[in-house]
């Protein structure tokens, strides 16, 4: 058992390497990845620009107009009040446009933003789904979720948030560049000079931001972590009357994180304030370069009043813009990840001829293993030279130590992988002849822990296919012996199943797994520990399901209580890879080998070493 | 806020020194922030009136520099001294919270998922520290630059009708954020909602990826999880709709300000009824006002969620734990004390099924007591009253002749070592989880419970050993092992009590069988009280009783009950004579 500690630890070991690794954001190669989905929508972005343009107009153009109301109708001592009035009514027109395309631009991309996410949603999903088994041994379900959830998330942030600002502050700030060029040159030069040491403020800034903000983060789910942990423990706390201790503990985590907080709090606002600083040192300069100028008549009141304003409005695009670039190298990472799993290619593959769906009626479930080899890892056979035949209807019971390759066995027999060398057939036809989507509908499988999904009863049962009707699922419980559990939940067969099944005792949801086999009718039965980890009344209640459960089908129990196979057809005792006995329970304990040592150390006698690698398995599944 | 004044009460009486100093600051600030338009105002009047200069721009410059830094430095003060306090008030509360949650008993808990304390722990405080932090800095500096502003434009002679026309229309943005704020917040919401059905159902596939894969149902499962994306579609454009509307009608209302500015302003300009000077202020007056006009908005929105968090606060600190020491609580030598139970009837609700009905027993000092019975027979409850983690009956349950009520609860629990079945860890080292009632206890009485609970050999060849770490960022443990860890951190008390409640039921024969004959030598002649599933762990007790639904139904050592007929019988005969089901298997399928 040491060895399965020790791995566990050392693959949260590297998990929390990864977490720490920042990955370069890779901007060329996730655009590319992108780029399919934006070319496809090439129109409805050339629409968003078009829309965002638009609308900052009028926001550009304010101090450009009242420049002209100034120098051309207030100072000149025109009293052109009709002008005025133009002025007005033109920029009341470029406002209410802008309101319309403002709100027609957000709406345009996010819906182009959103079908894009979702086309990625799904073609994540299914690409995942259709990876063989040993991906999932290899990728763990954590980090599964997390592609399909926060990456697609961040790629959504990308089109919602960073593109929008991208059109939006990117074009405002070029058209207040050229605005303030066209304005007075010489003075627009000068502001230029400034633009640099802005930007390079809020970068340097806003990284360091984010660092005070992730550490905050960090320490903020680690106090949520241990809080929800004594919530879920109080009751040993107190009956170890260890309270003191506890609360010792959380305000040290919660110092800990009101420290984080105020560091935050002080950089938050040290950043506004510099960024306010910096602007009013604009205005001042500008200000003062710029009255000089117009002491001199070489510019106009109106051109200075234009120059503070845009200056002013110079700093908001650049501070979101600047706020973006963290949501920009997220995503990135974020693609470029979701695009690593969707260039995973399935390890096992339907052949291309001879792929005839098979009828499952017709099946008569004859199983054969000619010369099987297989090994996980090249140089390490789990399986070697394997003969099996299996006669159609016969129940097989497998016993032997944790490692002896049942499992794999039952892996190769539902193709989870591909045999080495050798060949598997059902009924004469190798299994890679047939298409996955029948064989697995061929085999079924029980596992020690059944699952449930969170849905009704009903949907349990046919796993959420509307073609099987009601009334089978009904008959199917009650065949199985399932119907007085289902009749004693509140709402019978349509109450819904919540986290895993939960309500339901380890045996209740065992019989509900029973029972989808019964719906489904597979020809091939195999039943993975499923007895393992019930009190005694359940497990009477599973092996009588069994019992009616296996009859007419071929079918496979690995057991690790001996009781459960002993009246099997023939037993099959593995060890390293290999059948070593066969035969009936009887049989076997008349030769006195491997299989009546195993019986007696069940028993009761005898040293714990063997019994306790068999009960081991149970454990580590646990 | 008025109506629930505990919490803040006792928070303002402390930190009210700190919001006089900030609510001052502010007010310099804004004082300060006014001048802008005004020195600007009077820059363009000096110029027309041609009495500019060139030291005068310079100090025009220097001025306005000078007012930027002033501004910055002081509301920069204001704003950190109040989000200071506003943090230092949630670390508090949530010290408090926690407290408070150490002393509540397992009926509250039973009440109150984890995830709903969880939410008063987090969102409930955070919002209620936005609101006296975030809303106050909001609230006080929008104020005061309103009426700073007011005042500036109205002493620098704009006339007071002007100023009312400009300002009507952005007197509507508080108003639309109030009303608009909680929409898109419903919205995004449902945003967040349907990312997390997403989340649990891709959770949910791959988990159960086997079932998926097994039965061939791919096409169904992706249905299900495309209608999973496509709401979160939905709900995203449905937010849109809300928030892009909301954040382009505030600008328009600003413009719209402005255009009355310009045209009536200017009008007035023309006319000479106002000069160039007042007329460029009172435009940079309209734009300042935008943005504090906004966040009045935003506070009333926060306000409002935070005084429902804030009334749930108090509500729940003002529950009281239900089992508490009486006054004068006694100390019992628990070591020599019997256990005597007296016609306890007990149910969880007043009126509810009564869970056990008129149990009566002792339990002599030094001796060992066997539970068996089905699962919901009301062993896990009996044991929760003698720990009292329920309140028994008065004069139901006692110790040495004292009534479990009257005792001190540090005396009653440090003297019973109590064995869960779940075989609970906390996320911290295993040396700390076995050394749980005492986390300095020497390393020596920690390997030594191990040993007894028959984990030290997998621990030991762990590469931190007894430091290695469990939990979220350490190691799983089966089921087994959590159950033999949680039994050594019982063991390793030695107390004079001890309740295993179906503590090896995850752990095989063989290994029970060791740890039980090591419990037999570690607990021989102290009290001991072992509830189990399996005969095998109750066989060697001095007296074994058999629960069902709530009564004694039998009771005598494992000889006297074997002989005679019943359910301790029965549970016997397939538990050690399982092996005829098997037998049995072969002759069903033949029929």
């Amino acid at each position: 058992m040491g060895p399965r500690w020790a791995s566990g630890g050392k693959r949260n070991e590297e998990q929390g390497h990864e977490g720490e690794k920042k990955p370069k954001p890779q901007y060329v190669s996730a655009f590319r990845a992108l780029s399919g989905y934006i070319r496809e929508h090439a129109l409805g972005f050339a629409a968003v620009f078009g829309c965002t343009l638009i609308a900052i107009l009028s926001d550009l153009l304010q101090p450009y107009l009242m420049k002209i109301a100034i120098d051309d109708n207030l100072l000149a001592g025109v009293n052109d009040y009709k002008g005025l009035l133009l002025i007005c009514i033109v920029y009341f027109a470029f406002s209410a446009s802008s309101f319309f395309f403002t709100y027609l631009q957000n709406n345009l991309l996010q819906r182009i933003g959103q079908s894009i996410v979702a086309a990625v949603r799904k073609r994540l999903f299914s690409h995942i789904l259709k990876q063989s088994m040993s991906y999932f041994d290899r990728m763990s379900g954590g980090s599964l979720i997390t592609h399909v959830s926060s990456d697609t998330e961040a790629l959504n942030q990308f089109f919602s948030q960073v593109l929008l600002s991208l059109f939006r502050d990117g074009l405002t700030l070029v058209f207040i560049i050229v605005m303030m060029f066209q304005l007075d040159a010489g003075l627009a030069t000068y502001c230029l000079f400034i633009l640099p040491v802005i930007f390079v403020i809020a970068v340097l800034f806003r990284s360091y931001m984010r660092e005070t903000y992730q550490q905050a983060r960090t320490r903020l789910s680690r106090l949520i972590a241990f809080v929800a942990e004594n919530l879920a423990g109080m009751n040993l706390i107190q009956v170890f009357h260890q309270q003191k201790e506890q609360e010792r503990q959380f305000q040290e985590r919660n110092g800990v994180y009101f420290k984080a907080n105020i560091r935050e709090v002080r950089t938050h606002v040290l950043f506004g304030r510099t960024f306010d600083i910096l602007s009013t040192l604009c205005i001042a300069f500008v200000t003062w370069i710029g009255g000089w100028a117009v002491l001199g008549k070489q510019m106009e009141f109106g051109v200075l009043y234009a120059f503070i304003t845009y200056i002013r409005q110079f700093f908001n695009p650049i501070n979101t813009i600047t706020q973006q670039w963290n949501t920009l190298q997220s995503a990135t990472v974020a693609v470029s990840r979701i695009w690593s799993v969707l260039d995973s290619k399935p390890a096992v593959n339907d052949s291309e001829e001879g792929m005839a769906e098979v009828e499952l009626n017709r099946v008569k479930g004859e199983i054969r293993f000619d010369d099987v080899t297989f090994s996980y890892r090249e140089g390490h056979p789990v399986i070697t030279n394997l003969n099996l035949v299996i006669k159609p209807g016969e129940l097989i019971g497998i016993v032997g130590a944790t490692g002896a390759g049942k499992s794999s066995l039952i892996s190769l027999l539902c193709r989870f992988y591909d045999v080495d060398r050798g060949s598997i057939r059902i009924d004469g036809t190798d299994i890679r002849d047939i298409p996955q989507r029948s064989l697995h509908r061929m085999v079924g499988l029980v596992q020690q822990e059944p699952y449930l999904y969170s849905g009704t009863i009903i949907e349990n049962i046919t796993l959420f296919d509307d073609s099987i009707s009601r009334e089978d699922v009904i008959a199917a419980c009650r065949f199985v012996g399932a119907e007085s559990v289902v009749e004693r939940l509140s709402n019978g067969y349509d109450t819904r199943l919540s986290e895993r099944g939960s309500g339901l005792s380890a045996g209740e949801r065992q019989l509900l797994s029973f029972a989808r086999i019964i719906v489904f009718q597979p020809p091939i039965l195999i039943l993975d520990e499923a007895t393992a980890n019930l009190d005694s009344y359940s497990e009477e209640l599973i092996q009588r399901a069994l019992n009616l459960v296996s009859a007419g089908r071929t079918t496979l129990v690995i057991a690790h209580r001996l009781s459960t196979i002993m009246g099997a057809d023939r037993i099959l005792v593995m060890d390293k890879g290999k059948v070593v006995e066969q035969g009936k329970h009887r049989e076997l304990l008349a030769r006195g080998g491997y299989y009546a040592k195993l019986y007696s150390h069940s028993q009761g006698g005898g040293d714990s070493a063997l019994y306790e690698s068999l009960t081991e398995k149970a454990d580590a599944i646990n | 806020m008025e109506n629930n004044p505990r919490l803040l009460v006792h928070f303002f009486r402390q930190a009210w020194p700190v919001y006089a100093l900030s609510l001052s600051l502010h007010f310099i600030a804004n004082l300060i922030h006014v001048y802008y338009p005004r020195v600007l105002g009077q820059f363009a009047d000096m110029l027309q009136l041609g009495e500019l200069t060139r030291s005068l721009v310079l100090d025009y410059s220097l001025l306005l520099l000078l007012i930027g830094i002033g501004h910055v430095v002081f509301s920069g003060t204001a704003m950190y001294l109040v989000m200071y306090v506003g943090r230092r008030f949630e670390s508090i509360l949530r010290g408090k919270l926690f407290r408070h949650f150490t002393g509540m008993s397992e009926r509250f808990y039973s009440s109150n998922g984890v995830g709903k304390l969880l939410s008063y722990f987090m969102n409930d405080v955070s919002a209620v520290r936005e609101s006296i932090a975030m809303g106050f800095n909001a609230t006080s500096n929008a104020v005061m630059l309103f009426a700073a502003a007011l005042v500036m434009m109205i002493t620098s002679g704009i006339p007071l009708y002007l100023i009312a026309a400009c300002i009507a229309p952005m007197l509507l943005i508080p108003f639309i954020v109030v009303k608009l704020g909680p929409v898109i917040r419903t919205r995004s919401r449902e945003v967040q909602e349907s990312l997390g059905a997403m989340t649990d159902m891709a959770e949910e596939q791959f988990g159960g990826i086997r079932v998926t894969k097994k039965f061939a149902v791919e096409p169904i499962m992706k249905g299900r999880f495309g209608r999973a994306v496509d709401q979160i579609t939905a709900n995203q454009l449905r937010l849109v709709k809300v928030s892009s509307f909301f954040h382009a009608l505030i600008p328009l209302l600003g413009t719209l300000a402005l255009v009355i500015a310009l045209a009536l302003g200017g009008y007035l300009a023309i006319n000479g009824g106002l000069s160039l000077g007042s007329f460029v202020a009172l435009t940079l007056y309209v734009r300042m006002l935008m943005n504090p006009l906004q966040q009045i908005g935003n506070v009333v929105n926060s306000i409002q969620r935070s005084r429902a968090s804030l009334q749930r606060l108090n509500e729940l600190l003002s529950q009281s734990p239900d089992i508490v020491e009486t006054e004068g609580a006694v100390t019992v030598d628990l070591a020599k004390a019997d256990i005597t139970l007296n016609h306890l009837t007990f149910a969880y609700q007043p009126e509810g099924r009564p869970v056990l009905k008129n149990i009566q027993l002792s339990v002599a000092a030094g001796t060992t007591l066997g539970i068996v019975g089905k699962t919901g027979s009301g062993k896990t409850t009996l044991m929760k009253l003698l720990l009292r983690t329920y309140d028994p009956p008065p004069g139901s349950i006692a110790y040495g002749g004292v009534d479990v009520r009257d005792m001190a609860l540090e005396n009653l629990r440090e003297g019973i070592a109590y064995v869960p079945q779940d075989g609970f860890l906390f996320s911290t080292t295993i040396g700390e989880n076995i050394a749980f009632y005492r986390r300095d206890a020497e390393s020596g009485r920690v390997e030594e419970a191990a040993r007894q609970a028959s984990i030290f050999q997998q621990i030991a060849e762990l590469p931190d050993r007894f430091q290695s770490k469990l939990g979220e960022r350490g190691l799983t443990l089966s089921g087994g092992q959590r159950q033999r860890t949680s039994l050594a951190r019982g063991l390793i008390k030695k107390a004079p009590i001890m309740i295993l409640d179906d503590s090896v039921s995850a752990v095989d024969a063989v290994t029970e069988r060791k740890i039980l004959s090591s419990i037999a030598k570690e607990r021989k002649g102290k009290t001991t009280i072992i509830i189990a599933h399996r005969i095998s762990a109750v066989k060697h007790a001095d007296l074994i009783i058999v629960l069902d639904e709530g009564a004694i139904v039998q009771q005598g050592t494992h000889d006297e009950l074997l002989s005679k007929d019943g359910f301790y019988r029965e549970l016997y005969a397939i538990q050690e004579g399982g092996m005829r089901h098997g037998s049995q298997m072969g002759e069903w399928r033949e029929t």
